[in-house]
């Protein structure tokens, strides 16, 4: 009996897993499933695993609709522009935090840290004055702008680890053959830290992305909207409601980069969570 | 100005990059100068503007995006600022700070709501994250696979499509949810019993922190008359008050996988040495997890308990999808943030949103507190 116990052991675990498996990725099987169905099907009372007659419609017809196509286009300009800023300076202030020595150094870096326990929230109420004031309402610079200020204390802090595990005798030695700090930045560090990079352009691709609160606040209009704010819209008991097909057609559209990235990025993430104690 | 948003957006990029190289060197070279005249040597004049040049970006945004808001909206938590109206601003003291306190039953509802994703969302959500965690340590092929698959949730979590999706899962007439439980209650009928207690005990508690909001438990006993569910019961996920809250908790536990991926962590932490010692001295595997690992887990619980809270407190998505176009709803699942953004942007009552902000503030703040001061109690950092 005892030799079998190893077996049996194997057995139930692989059958929790999976079927945690299943559960977990279960509303994405729906999603993709649904996008295939007729309406009568997503409304009908009975279970409809998949399609019968998989129908290709709510495709076609969301590629002729302009304005998911236009919160498309906006998603991706936004995004990209506001990723590439953040990125950047959040990689130059995290240099100076683990590769120069400073006076005021150990201060600025207390403050950064303390600025993780402010809710971004907080600052929303005054900051959407700010922008008032300055006549951004009803303009991406809101969403973008703030970023290229080395936004995200979390990812400084990542990346900061990173680059303080580079030994030193590096940069020392490219000092004695004359290159200046931007240059050791740029062309030694950088390319040293490449999969952390990978990582925080990861969070911050998956945040700018999914972000809901503040495109809402500052694009007023729909030829503004990204894709998460165009897609809330798509589904409002008070309106005309759209068929399900269709607002789970724009769902997988809208997912689909996420995972595509996920994918591509999910080492580098599963081992800086583990190893920085981050939340995603 | 243009009047293409794209190139609008473009040219201030632009401009902000303009202007961030020339704070960078400006204060590269003052805090140079500074050192200089200091009488510090070249090599660390040379360093000290190395650091503030490229710290430059942060200080020059923490001053523009965090003190000098943070700095007005308490300026304006003391006045009835209102963004629309052209009458002049006063000063009315406390008189925000007061009336959310003591008066405010929107504001209280969202502290209920929170108490409530708190004392039976998060320990259900740790409970999971905890169980997959557990699963997973045993080192098997293809935990690569598992994890992954148990932490998209987190990546896809609050995006508002998937919300969406689950929209139409928790449909209650016809949602998938709602299908498979009375396709496996009729099938199994003493699951049947199961599922209506389960019922029961949700709606009963839920009404009872529906009743805390309002001092008044009339819907609670209402529930407790009515007696055990009737056969064909299912839950009421997006539809009825009583519901509202614990599909936001589902919603959560189905995003577990980033405290599944710290609990990884804490069991990689705890030394082989150990188990091996209690295997050897005929501990059973049950209470190897109860007496070795779930105490050395205890600073990762306490961890994923701290920011899990503090979540709850700015959950704002799942409101809005959800139940925003649903008003009779709203009321029993509302967080604070999503209060805050209501009263700001819907009636742009900026004097009273600002005091709301630095209530969460303060609120996030003794929560932390208090966290770190109790876990002196009952977390085991050292086993040794």
């Amino acid at each position: 009996m005892k030799k079998y116990f190893p077996i049996i052991k194997s057995i139930v675990l692989y059958t929790l897993l999976t079927g945690a498996t299943v559960l977990m990725s279960f509303p994405l099987f729906w999603m993709i499933s649904s996008s295939f169905k007729t309406v009568e099907e997503t409304n009908s009372p009975g279970v409809v695993w998949v399609p019968r007659e998989p129908t290709v419609e709510a495709y076609t017809a969301i590629f002729k609709n302009p304005d998911f196509l236009r919160s498309y286009f906006n998603s991706v300009f936004y995004v990209t522009l506001a990723l590439v800023g953040t990125l950047l300076s959040i990689a130059a202030v995290a240099y100076a935090f683990s590769r120069v020595d400073w006076p005021g150094r150990n201060v600025v870096f207390f403050l950064m840290l303390s600025t993780m326990m402010i809710p971004p929230q907080a600052l929303i109420v005054p900051q959407y004055v700010f922008f008032n004031k300055l006549d951004w309402i009803g303009t991406f610079n809101p969403l973008i702008i703030p970023g290229y200020f080395a936004g995200g204390a979390a990812m400084i802090f990542l990346l900061r680890q990173s680059m303080s595990q580079i030994p030193k005798e590096l940069d020392e030695s490219a000092f004695v053959d004359g290159a200046n700090h931007i240059q050791i930045w740029w062309e030694i560090i950088l390319p040293l830290v490449k999969a952390p990079m990978a990582t925080v352009a990861t969070f911050l691709f998956v945040g700018l992305w999914n972000s809901l609160l503040t495109p809402l606040m500052y694009l007023q209009t729909i030829d503004l909207y990204t894709l998460p704010v165009y897609v809330s819209t798509l589904y409002n008991i008070n309106q005309t409601v759209q068929p399900w097909p269709t607002i789970m057609t724009a769902a997988v559209l809208t997912t689909a980069p996420l995972i595509v990235v996920f994918f591509f990025a999910q080492r580098f993430i599963l081992e800086s969570v583990v190893v920085s104690g981050l939340k995603g | 100005m243009p009047e293409n948003p794209y190139l609008n957006v473009l040219l201030m990029a632009a401009l902000t990059v303009v202007f961030i190289i020339a704070c960078s060197y400006g204060l590269g070279y003052l805090a140079k100068s500074i050192a200089k005249l200091r009488g510090a040597s070249p090599k660390k004049q040379e360093s000290t503007f190395a650091g503030y040049f490229f710290a430059a970006p942060w200080i020059v945004g923490f001053l523009i995006f965090v003190i000098v808001p943070l700095g007005f909206s308490l300026y304006w938590s003391f006045t009835d600022y209102r963004i629309a109206s052209g009458e002049p601003t006063t000063w009315i003291g406390a008189k925000n700070y007061q009336t959310i306190l003591f008066d405010d039953e929107s504001f209280r509802a969202s502290i209920v709501n929170t108490l409530y994703l708190t004392v039976i969302g998060l320990p259900l959500q740790i409970g999971v994250a905890l169980f997959l965690a557990v699963l997973l340590n045993q080192k098997m092929h293809g935990e690569r696979v598992f994890r992954m698959a148990f932490y998209l949730p987190v990546i896809l979590g609050f995006n508002t499509a998937v919300l969406l999706c689950w929209r139409l899962m928790l449909n209650t007439g016809t949602g998938i949810i709602n299908q498979i439980i009375r396709g496996v209650t009729t099938a199994i009928p003493p699951l049947g019993y199961v599922s209506r207690s389960l019922i029961f005990i949700e709606e009963v508690s839920a009404a009872f922190f529906l009743g805390l909001n309002t001092g008044k438990y009339n819907l609670m006993m209402k529930v407790i008359e009515a007696g055990f569910p009737a056969d064909n019961r299912v839950p009421l996920w997006v539809q009825s008050p009583l519901w509202t809250k614990m599909s936001v908790v589902l919603l959560m536990v189905w995003g577990c996988g980033a405290m599944m991926l710290i609990f990884l962590a804490g069991l990689n932490n705890i030394p082989k040495e150990l188990h091996e010692a209690a295997q050897v001295d005929g501990a059973s595997p049950w209470q190897r997890f109860w007496k070795i690992s779930f105490p050395l887990l205890t600073p990762y619980i306490f961890y994923n308990l701290v920011v899990g809270m503090i979540s709850a407190l700015q959950i704002f998505e799942p409101i809005f999808v959800l139940y925003r176009d649903n008003q009779p709803v709203v009321s029993s699942t509302i967080s604070m943030v999503y209060y805050l953004w209501q009263k700001s942007f819907s009636h742009f009552e900026i004097g009273y949103g600002s005091a709301i902000s630095w209530v969460i503030l303060v609120i996030i703040m003794i929560v932390t507190v208090i966290q770190f001061r109790l876990q002196d109690r009952w977390v085991t950092y050292d086993i040794y």
